[in-house]
């Protein structure tokens, strides 16, 4: 069982801010939530460097290779054709596929890599969506989640949020 | 000295670009108008053309019926003519497909804000184009169930492989990677407008099917950390891969020895044909959209105009192609390659002046009407502002690009080095059926999207309209810009009133 504090900000700009001082104050579990990416909450949330970028690399090269390595072992290797007397293994012809190969690996694993490891999506529940409220944000409001330890009151914390510019605060509480 | 403030704000409008976004807009407005039609009750117009689009496809399940049935003998092709409606609308179609990429990716990488309000339109059309133009091929082999093992690298127990020196197989690669990278690329700029879509439906069942759709996307900021890079690298990736795509497609014609076919121009004059091309039909089908579904505040004269100025220098590299082909006919002293191009402007003179009138002239020249004289329109303001010149415009370009891939298919093949091997080509009923109706299909699809889906990406003009907010406040934007007459209108508002 996991407790939320939900809090909603009307503009993006005092929701950065107040998730800057939750966190600089030694708060843990800390998300926020947007219609459109905001700029600065990376940072306020002190969120790692992506690895999506070394993943995307390391796919491409994987599918270029794999490509490559495909059109060499079928038509030099296991099979050789003779086209026109060319040599089996006539390496420039084996770059427009190599190229593609690369890319559809690539875009497949930034999608689904993205989707199933980074997001850790698809899933249709998650706490926050307890609170009715919380369908503005992703429409044109802008809310902080605040995780609650064992025992701790969300009132103090409603009211921590409510002083940094919080338009109304709820909580809510959901299997993890 | 009484002048107004706006009178100010009108005497800055001629010099300064139009605003990308009209009027004064907020999340609210930007959710009601660009959320809510998906909402409302369908209008007779669409159920209408709805009812037109199922008709067509009708048609084109018949002609595929019928294709697979009684075998490729029901098309008009023959031999010298092997190649002719199945690759001219292969072409035409995936052709038609590049604009969206382009303009997700491409100007996405070049940060061209403008992109943003026609973007997930452009996409879907890519999407929609993309499947027409796959039909063609999978249908020209004759008996698309055994295309599994000719096309695809799985050991069958023929033991032998597809042959991968030829540039099909380097266009099967090109084509399905193409569509599924599109796919995705579309999909995921999608994921954050479903979601929007799931809360602001009003019905149990709405709110079910667009959650699921939506992956259950909650816009947290640990995933949007992710989602940024994710999306920038997929149009990084989607770049080069739109141009490989049609040079790849351009390699089918150039690598072969087929006089008006064997050229070095053809990847780049391919390339610009398919902007071309795809920018035409962004603009057919986004004129009447942006009207039906009161789009005018997010595609405004502004990303009109510039479609146009596109269209125009595609339109330049174009010419320039056609003008060097004939130079080099020329210049190459190849008689075959000579002949080739006398023959299709009609214009034959020396040795060939005894050879026979075409029948395809009208065609080559419907192709230099189309494509060349009609786009110099846009040379004008008034050419790249009023929309209907533009839409009439844009649907001569889709003609035009549509002859130009029958010039090159049909023309090149009928008259090739043997005059005894020459013969005319004529499509038969099924030919006009499937190009019919690919393109009723192609309209159904579209019609389903822009009736379902937010046809404007909501989430990206959001994030346009806070970024063009904040650039005010911080005076990042001259205050005579276009951009902030929403802003300054209604402070000159207040300033009129004191």
């Amino acid at each position: 069982m996991k407790r939320l504090v939900l809090a909603e900000f009307a503009e993006p700009e005092p929701m950065v801010e107040a998730a800057r001082k939750l966190r600089d104050s030694g708060r843990e579990g800390l998300d926020a939530y947007s219609p459109y990416p905001v700029h600065g909450i990376d940072d306020a949330l002190k969120l790692p460097r992506s690895k999506v970028p070394l993943v995307a690399l390391i796919a491409g090269l994987s599918g270029a290779a794999g490509g490559y390595v495909l059109q060499w072992w079928t038509n030099a290797v296991d099979y050789e054709l003779n086209v026109a007397n060319r040599p089996p293994h006539a390496w420039p012809t084996n770059i427009p596929v190599t190229f593609e190969s690369g890319v559809l690996l690539c875009a497949l694993t930034l999608f689904f890599g993205s989707l199933f490891y980074f997001f850790g999506l698809p899933r249709t529940y998650h706490p926050v969506f307890e609170a009715e409220e919380f369908r503005s944000a992703s429409l044109d409001k802008f809310w902080i989640s605040a995780e609650m330890k064992d025992g701790e009151d969300p009132r103090d914390l409603e009211r921590t949020l409510l002083e940094l510019g919080a338009r109304r605060v709820t909580h809510v509480e959901g299997e993890e | 000295m009484a002048v107004s403030a706006a009178t100010r704000l009108e005497a800055r409008r001629a010099l300064e670009p139009l605003p990308l976004l009209e009027g004064v807009q907020d999340d609210g407005t930007i959710n009601k108008t660009l959320l809510d039609y998906v909402w409302r009750k369908p209008g007779k117009g669409w159920l209408l053309l709805v009812g037109l689009g199922l008709a067509g496809t009708g048609l084109l399940t018949l002609a595929v019926v019928v294709t697979v049935a009684k075998g490729i003998g029901m098309w008009g092709n023959n031999i010298p003519v092997a190649w002719a409606f199945g690759i001219i609308n292969f072409v035409w179609w995936i052709g038609i497909g590049h604009a969206g990429t382009l303009i997700s990716a491409i100007l996405l990488l070049f940060q061209q804000k403008w992109r943003t309000s026609i973007n997930r339109f452009a996409e879907a059309m890519t999407l929609f184009a993309v499947l027409q133009a796959a039909l063609f091929p999978v249908l020209h082999t004759g008996r698309p169930w055994f295309a599994i093992y000719w096309l695809f690298p799985y050991p069958s127990t023929n033991r032998i492989w597809p042959q991968f020196k030829s540039p099909l197989m380097w266009d099967v690669f090109a084509v399905s990677t193409y569509f599924i990278t599109s796919l995705l690329f579309w999909y995921l700029g999608l994921i954050p407008d479903l979601a929007a879509l799931r809360d602001s439906s009003t019905s149990r069942w709405m709110r079910r099917i667009y959650g699921i759709l939506s992956f259950g996307w909650r816009g947290s900021a640990r995933h949007w950390h992710h989602y940024k890079i994710a999306y920038l690298l997929l149009a990084g990736l989607a770049t080069p891969l739109v141009l490989s795509v049609h040079t790849i497609v351009s390699y089918d014609f150039a690598v072969s020895v087929v006089p008006g076919w064997h050229e070095t121009i053809f990847p780049p004059y391919f390339v610009a044909g398919a902007v071309f091309s795809g920018f035409a039909m962004v603009m057919t089908l986004m004129v009447p959209a942006r009207r039906f579904l009161r789009l005018k505040h997010v595609v405004t004269a502004r990303h009109l105009e510039a479609m146009c100025k596109i269209m125009l220098a595609t339109s330049l590299i174009v010419g320039y192609g056609y003008l060097l082909e004939h130079f080099l006919s020329w210049y190459s002293g190849n008689p075959y390659d000579f002949y080739q191009y006398a023959n299709r402007r009609g214009i034959l003179y020396g040795p060939f002046k005894s050879a026979a009138q075409d029948p395809y002239i009208p065609i080559f020249w419907l192709m230099v009407f189309c494509n060349v004289v009609v786009p110099s329109i846009f040379w004008s303001k008034w050419g790249r502002t009023n929309v209907y010149v533009m839409w009439i415009a844009a649907i001569f370009i889709n003609i035009g690009m549509w002859c130009e891939r029958f010039v090159i298919v049909v023309i090149s093949l009928h008259r090739d080095y043997l005059p005894s091997n020459w013969a005319l080509y004529k499509p038969t009923w099924v030919d006009l059926s499937l190009l019919f109706g690919t393109i009723c299909f192609f309209s159904l699809l579209f019609l389903l999207f822009l009736k379902f889906l937010p046809a404007v990406a909501v989430q990206e003009v959001k994030e346009l309209r806070h970024e063009l907010q904040q650039a005010h406040e911080r005076h990042e934007i001259p205050d005579f810009s276009q951009e902030l007459v929403h802003v300054t209108e209604l402070e000159a508002g207040e300033e009129d009133k004191r």
